[in-house]
């Protein structure tokens, strides 16, 4: 008797947890202005480039964003410098040095003076990472399998 | 009720999805022949279904994810998972950040496996700083606390880490971590406490004729273990990556409260964590981009486990007087294809698993295949 009862107020809890959680995320959701962006990814301008790490460092790059992992490349053929916006911090799971190499594809933009690029897709130690689809949506508004274990904490 | 619920949660599902930066739907279809992890070699197909939303709010990001696996031959073990949680990171320098995330998690299983829904909490706190250009200091944080509907297993756990990574001119990294993790039982044991399985096919269904037997002198509710990992990684080229990688876990002090530990594939199982065991695992792993820029893994794991506190069995289940000791060996393969709003994924697992207690003494082969998309809202900033 007393685990039919058991029974029966789990699942309600379960619904009740669901709904909870839905609860509380559209509440959270609600009402929410969307923020201007400074720069887009502008496809026009894609442009892809093979060369060695020379600095690391975590950047505010948007208004009231977190901030983001932002590596300054040396090409390898023109020794040309580009600032190189990967991601938010806390998506990107691999570990930069100086001195590793890197291969980007991404859209160039010049802002005082600098190169810059909004990564879409590195190749890093053997592995293809899309932070951006091919129109310049971010991949991190959005899970994957990676992510998951991020939120873990194994990635940062 | 239960059409309510349906009904309720398509709504604010949709509602929600339209209001998120992102919603992102997967499914996984897994095929084993040894779904329990024994001698007994169960065949099961699971199928995966699962779904994820996230917003951003300013420097906090909220995320609720939920999944329903499904076990063909034992679908009295399938359960739903729900989870939502936000995290925050907090830059001290352009060189360093801390990362918080705090994460709600509930899990409810069908009759077989009632016993083990669980609801939890989860604080991780982590710190990454750059000492140099060359070499990263990570430390982690973390505290998990868990309730299940069988409150015997109810326990708190901890634990800390801290790593050190070097990366060399010779495209070479070396990495070393050594973690200290706690766990507390919440309930004291008692010598009356027995679980038995719902007996759906008897001993040799593949699976024993109990879960549990909470040992009659468990001294102290705790357990504390220490590990050390190493890892040497190789770049070759800009298509291939290689990595050896090692682990030493010793226990500290306290031993199993179980007579047996169990693992399931793909099911999580409370007699088995990280702190069930002491012992060392080696593994090498090389990554491919082959044409089509496809990404191969391919790995190998050998490890060698023993169970404190919990004693060998024959197969009619009596104690043998040795603790339990399995040597496992794995090779496991995995491709991943990705598209600009999907990726295709397909693995194989091999794992031969030798023990001292024949009951787990097994093989058996693992294959999954799966597809993620994701459709994104808000802009392209």
């Amino acid at each position: 008797m007393e685990y039919v009862f058991w029974r029966k107020e789990m699942k309600k809890g379960l619904s009740l947890f669901i709904m909870f959680c839905f609860l509380g995320f559209w509440s959270l959701t609600f009402g929410q202005e969307p923020q201007k962006p400074l720069h887009f990814y502008n496809v026009d301008t894609e442009k892809k480039i093979k060369g060695t790490i020379q600095e690391i460092i975590m950047e505010p790059r948007y208004k009231d964003t977190s901030p983001f992992l932002i590596i300054r490349l040396e090409e390898k053929k023109t020794h040309q410098k580009f600032i190189v916006e990967i991601s938010p911090v806390r998506f990107f799971t691999h570990d930069f040095h100086k001195g590793e190499e890197l291969e980007v594809v991404g859209s160039l933009y010049s802002k005082e003076g600098s190169q810059n690029i909004i990564a879409r897709q590195i190749r890093f130690r053997g592995e293809i990472i899309i932070l951006r689809d091919k129109r310049g949506f971010p991949a991190w508004r959005g899970s994957d399998m990676k992510q998951k274990k991020r939120r873990k904490g194994k990635g940062f | 009720m239960r059409k309510l619920s349906i009904y309720v949660f398509s709504i604010l599902f949709l509602s929600v999805s339209l209001k998120a930066d992102s919603f992102s739907f997967s499914f996984f279809q897994n095929m084993t022949d040894n779904i329990f992890q024994n001698r007994y070699s169960a065949q099961d197909k699971l199928s995966h279904l699962g779904f994820y939303i996230d917003k951003d709010f300013s420097k906090i990001s909220v995320f609720t994810e939920g999944s329903y696996s499904y076990l063909f031959e034992n679908p009295s073990l399938a359960y739903y998972l729900q989870d939502v949680g936000l995290d925050y990171l907090h830059p001290v320098s352009d060189k360093a950040a801390f990362y918080f995330s705090l994460i709600g998690q509930g899990v409810f299983y069908r009759s077989d496996y009632e016993d083990f829904n669980s609801l939890s909490l989860n604080f991780l706190a982590a710190f990454k700083t750059y000492l140099s250009q060359t070499s990263i200091l990570k430390s982690n944080y973390s505290l998990d606390y868990r309730s299940f509907r069988y409150s015997l297993f109810d326990f708190v756990s901890q634990g800390l880490s801290l790593s050190f990574d070097k990366y060399f001119q010779t495209r070479t990294t070396l990495k070393s971590e050594i973690n200290w993790g706690l766990k507390y039982f919440l309930h004291p044991y008692s010598s009356q406490e027995v679980i038995l399985v719902e007996d759906s096919g008897g001993h040799h269904s593949g699976r024993r004729s109990y879960l549990f037997v909470p040992r009659t002198q468990f001294e102290g509710q705790s357990i504390q273990v220490f590990s050390f990992n190493g890892l040497i990684a190789q770049g070759i080229g800009g298509n291939v990556g290689f990595n050896i990688s090692g682990m030493k876990q010793w226990y500290l002090s306290g031993e199993n409260p179980f007579t047996s530990v169990e693992e399931f594939y793909m099911v999580e199982n409370p007699s088995y964590d990280r702190f069930a065991w002491a012992g060392y695992q080696l593994g090498a792993q090389i990554t491919l981009l082959i044409p089509w820029n496809i990404e191969l893994k391919i790995g190998y794991t050998m490890a060698d486990k023993e169970f404190p506190g919990v004693e060998s069995m024959n197969l009619e289940e009596e104690l043998l007087g040795v603790t339990r000791e399995d040597r496992r060996r794995t090779f496991e393969t995995r491709l991943e294809k990705n598209f600009p709003r999907f990726s295709l994924f397909l693995s194989y697992a091999y794992v031969d698993n030798n023990s001292n207690d024949p009951f787990f003494d097994w093989h058996g082969n693992f294959f999954s295949a799966g597809i993620e998309w994701n459709m994104f809202f808000g802009e392209k900033k």
